[in-house]
C-alpha cells in the first residue's frame, strides 16, 4: 500500500516540481525555526541563535535540492522500465526510418512530418532519461557525529567545531537495497 | 580539548530513523531530537542529512508523512513508520547484532 503512495507521490511531483519545492523549503524552514527557538531557549541571543541554527543545518539549498530530486525519482527498481524505454524507442526510430524511407523525397509534407517525428523522439527519450533517473538508489553519505558525551552535554545549543572533528561517514542503502552491514556479510 | 577522530560507526542513517520513528510519528526536526535523546546524546545527525534519509525511506515504502500542525501551531509534515517499515527494522536490527557480536568475538580473540 505505502509503494502505491509513493507511486502516486512520485507522480505528484514530477507533475507539479514547484509545489513540491514550496513543501521541501516549508519543512526545512520549519527545522531551522525550531533549532533556533532552541538556541534562543538555551540562551543564545536571536541573531546568534538564527546562526548557530542555519550553520547546524547545513548547506540548505543543497538539501532542499537532494529532497526535491529524490521526490522525483522512481518508488523501485528501474531497471525494467528503463530497458522497456529504450527497446520503444528503438521500435520507434525503426518505424520512423522505414516511414522516411517510403514517403515521396520531395514531399513538403513528408519532411516537415519526419522533422516532427524526430523532435518527439529526441524530446521523449530526454524526458524518459530524466525521469528514470539511476542515482535513486546511489549511495549517499551522510554525517552522524560520535561526541563525547561530556563534552557534547556541556556544548549541547552552542555552535562548535566538534562536529566536523569527529564526523563520521556512515552510508545508507546501496542499489541492491543493501546496508553497509548487509554488505559485509554478502558472502553468506 | 580533544580532537581525536571518533571510530567508523558501523551502522546506517536510516536505521536510526526507522528505529526514532518506531517510538511514535514525528517531524523531521524530532527525528534528530529522539535519535540524540535515545542514544543519550551520544549521536548527533547532522541536522540537514536528515531530510534527504526521510525522503529516501518515504519512496521506498518504509515511511510515510503528512503535514499536521506541530505543538507551537505551525504547519509541519509528520513521518510515521508504515508496516514494511517496521520489518525492515527487525532486519536492520538482527543485521546491526550480527555485526556487533561477530566485532566482539573478534576483539576477544587472544
Amino acid at each position: 500500500m505505502s509503494r502505491i503512495k509513493a507511486t502516486v507521490q512520485f507522480l505528484h511531483a514530477w507533475r507539479h516540481p514547484y509545489e513540491i519545492a514550496r513543501e521541501v523549503e516549508t519543512e526545512l524552514r520549519f527545522h531551522v525555526e525550531m533549532r533556533t527557538r532552541a538556541n534562543i531557549e538555551g540562551g543564545m541571543r536571536p541573531d546568534q541563535a538564527q546562526l548557530a541554527a542555519r550553520q547546524s543545518f547545513g548547506d540548505f539549498d543543497r538539501v532542499k535540492a537532494k529532497c526535491c530530486e529524490i521526490s522525483r525519482t522512481l518508488p523501485f527498481d528501474s531497471t525494467l522500465l528503463k530497458m522497456a524505454m529504450y527497446i520503444t524507442i528503438a521500435i520507434l526510430a525503426g518505424a520512423a526510418a522505414l516511414w522516411a524511407v517510403n514517403m515521396p523525397h520531395h514531399s513538403f509534407t513528408g519532411v516537415l512530418w519526419q522533422l516532427v517525428a524526430i523532435v518527439v523522439l529526441a524530446r521523449a527519450f530526454v524526458v524518459g532519461r530524466r525521469a528514470i533517473s539511476t542515482k535513486q538508489f546511489a549511495e549517499d553519505r551522510a554525517s552522524v557525529f560520535v561526541t563525547d558525551v561530556e563534552r557534547f552535554r556541556k556544548d549541547k545549543g552552542l555552535p562548535s567545531d566538534v562536529c566536523e572533528a569527529h564526523s563520521v561517514g556512515i552510508a545508507a542503502h546501496d542499489e541492491q537495497g543493501r546496508t553497509p552491514v548487509e554488505r559485509m556479510f554478502k558472502s553468506e | 580539548m580533544s580532537k581525536s577522530k571518533a571510530g567508523l560507526l558501523q551502522g546506517t542513517l536510516d536505521m536510526l530513523i526507522l528505529k526514532a520513528l518506531s517510538l511514535g510519528a514525528l517531524h523531521g526536526y524530532g527525528v534528530g531530537q529522539r535519535i540524540a535523546q535515545i542514544s543519550d546524546d551520544t549521536l548527533k545527525i547532522e541536522e540537514g542529512s536528515l531530510y534527504p534519509g526521510l525522503y529516501r525511506l518515504e519512496r521506498r515504502g518504509w515511511v510515510e508523512s503528512e503535514w499536521d500542525v506541530s505543538d507551537n501551531n505551525q504547519r509541519a509534515k509528520f513521518y510515521k513508520l508504515t508496516r514494511a517499515g517496521r520489518k525492515q527494522l527487525i532486519i536492520e536490527e538482527q543485521n546491526w547484532e550480527r555485526l556487533a557480536g561477530a566485532t566482539m568475538k573478534a576483539l576477544r580473540a587472544s
